[in-house]
């Protein structure tokens, strides 16, 4: 994939990361399809059904897994998103009372042909800090795979992959978008 | 300190001191008289259904290895190697014959023997007894309905016994159809910066902030109309032993609001009546807790959840989402969903109790805060013991009875010496 494809993509998802900074939640919406999936999962440490040999000498034993059937952390489609915004509307989501200040930091982006001409797959790792209130602070770190569609001439996008690293989740909550 | 405890806790007067929440030595007493005393939450059956299935735990904050041995007896021990005290299995599940320590190698059977130690002979000579070091058990272990709990006393009662008439309101969630309930794949685990009693205390008998803290996910279509509604039917019901659920009438609407879910609800009900008796033709249960950390919820999401104590201001919640096994693959989707979108880290009903849960003990640092009591008072006087209900129940929907409950169990564990004490 070229330079300029690259430099496209990036602006996309550097734009999209302030739109989330600014908490312009109503226009970041706006760039996702209408059939999008948004889906984050957790991380765990298992060992598959035993083999004879003793644990420790199998290496293949430990696995980071994420599996789509079972509970992930988000699970959304451009709807429930739409309604998480605009629950925070009401004015009564508390745990964005006052609301969180955030650091969207976007890296390691990485272009791959999708399934059609018309998509993209796109990597990038992000971090992103959040601090509220006086005091509070948390730092979100993990991965995305994004499916970018081709929608009348601008990107959007088709299908949100985020990995959290995290196992036992260190932040209170998770009230924000990545 | 376990004399003066009581008199932290006034629940004829519904006052219970703040220090209770922050206060480093009596969380200490905590993890003595409560943790290691009352019978805990392990995990479900079915997520170790196979001989070898382990699944990595803590009772209080002792880590616990829970484990289906080889000849498929359910057995759980401290997840320490007796050696050195090194943490002996790391992952969250899965399945082992054996457990080897990442130290000096000491290898441990599933059955806790210990089978394996490097240099026996020529290290120790032979003459380490390895009878005598083996993994260290709990006192006791059981299961009720898949539910599986383990205690470090070995004086605790029978685990019928200790959840007494809580059972049957353990039935109506987990129980209602054939074959039971099972768990969705994976757990959520997160840390609350908050006390552990305040999530107890709330899934146990706390309907009165659903109206507030819960109106914004309510009022944007992800809760239904639960709580927020003016039908007055409705109890927090004490079934004894500090064990406490919410129930609402049965002509309630208590699920995710979900069509397929709706529909599956209605389907079952009769059949959750000739299952579970007439009690069941008359309420719903809603949320519950069985003491000291186990919760439950029905509605909005199927959530069953540990709050394991971290400290006297953290708390790690671990959450599992649960559907009757009998649902079909659209009524379990739905309820996985639900599961994700409104409790859980991301929840958007979790999210805002978390964060007053955080305030109520932070604020409580202040040793002025400290002085002045928390007030338990709604509902005093306005509770009778109910024979059909076979539950001490509050006579409105909203009352603190369940949560004075569970605080004067509290407070009774924390004095006594010894079970035969409290019984």
């Amino acid at each position: 994939m070229g330079d300029d494809l690259l430099r496209d993509v990036e602006r996309f998802l550097y734009r999209e990361a302030r739109l989330l900074d600014e908490r312009r939640f109503h226009e970041w919406l706006e760039l996702f399809t209408d059939d999008v999936r948004y889906w984050m999962a957790g991380r765990s440490t298992r060992y598959p059904p035993s083999s004879q040999a003793i644990t420790v000498l199998d290496r293949d034993r430990r696995q980071a897994l994420e599996v789509e059937d079972e509970l992930a952390i988000l699970d959304e489609t451009k709807g429930t998103l739409g309604g998480r915004i605009a629950r925070l509307d009401t004015g009564m989501a508390w745990a964005e009372d006052p609301p969180s200040r955030t650091r969207h930091l976007v890296t390691n982006i990485e272009v791959e042909p999708g399934d059609t001409p018309s998509e993209l797959t796109v990597y990038s790792n992000f971090l992103v800090y959040r601090t509220r209130a006086e005091s509070e602070q948390d730092l979100y770190v993990g991965a995305r795979q994004d499916v970018l569609r081709r929608v009348d001439g601008a990107w959007k996008i088709a299908r949100r992959k985020l990995v959290l690293d995290q196992n036992v989740l260190l932040p209170k909550n998770v009230s924000i978008f990545f | 300190m376990a004399d003066d405890v009581t008199r932290l806790v006034d629940v004829e007067h519904g006052r219970i001191s703040r220090r209770i929440f922050v206060e480093r030595e009596i969380y200490e007493q905590e993890l003595e008289r409560i943790f290691a005393r009352c019978w805990l939450f392990l995990c479900h059956e079915c997520q170790i259904p196979r001989p070898g299935d382990f699944f990595s735990t803590s009772m209080g904050e002792d880590p616990v290895l829970v484990v289906r041995d080889g000849q498929g007896q359910l057995r759980a021990f401290l997840n320490v190697c007796r050696h050195r005290g090194n943490r002996l299995c790391r992952a969250d599940s899965g399945n082992a014959e054996s457990f080897t320590c990442a130290y000096h190698g000491w290898t441990y059977r599933n059955d806790g023997r210990l089978v394996g130690v490097p240099f026996i002979k020529e290290a120790y000579y032979n003459a380490l007894e390895r009878d005598r070091w083996g993994l260290v058990p709990v006192a006791q272990i059981d299961s009720y309905k898949g539910l599986v709990f383990a205690t470090f006393d070995a004086d605790a009662p029978p685990l019928r016994e200790y959840l007494g008439e809580m059972t049957w309101y353990l039935d109506a969630f987990f129980d209602r159809t054939e074959g039971g309930i099972e768990v969705v794949g994976g757990l959520h685990k997160w840390v609350m910066p908050c006390n552990w009693k305040l999530p107890a205390e709330n899934f146990a008998g706390d309907g009165y902030h659903v109206t507030w803290s819960h109106l914004s996910a309510v009022r944007t279509g992800f809760g239904g109309d639960f709580r927020v509604g003016t039908d007055p039917t409705g109890a927090a019901l004490s079934t004894g032993n500090g064990h406490s659920v919410m129930i609402v009438g049965a002509h309630m609407i208590a699920d995710p609001p979900a069509p397929e879910v709706l529909a599956y609800e209605e389907k079952i009900f009769p059949e959750i009546v000739k299952r579970l008796g007439p009690r069941a033709g008359r309420l719903k249960p809603v949320a519950g807790t069985v003491f000291p950390n186990f919760s439950m919820l029905k509605p909005t999401s199927r959530t069953f959840r540990v709050w394991h104590p971290r400290g006297p201001d953290k708390t790690e919640v671990w959450a599992w989402v649960y559907v009757d096994k009998a649902a079909p693959p659209d009524v379990r989707e739905a309820i996985r969903l639900a599961g994700v979108r409104v409790f859980g880290p991301a929840g958007v009903f979790e999210q805002d109790d978390m964060d007053n849960w955080q305030q109520c003990t932070q604020t409580g640092r202040g040793v002025v805060a400290r002085r002045y009591p928390l007030n338990y008072e709604m509902g005093l006087g306005h509770e009778r013991y109910d024979d059909q209900l076979k539950a001490s129940a509050s006579d409105y929907r909203f009352s603190e009875s369940n949560q004075r409950r569970f605080y004067q169990r509290w407070a009774q564990l924390m004095a006594a010496e010894k079970w035969a004490d409290i019984r």
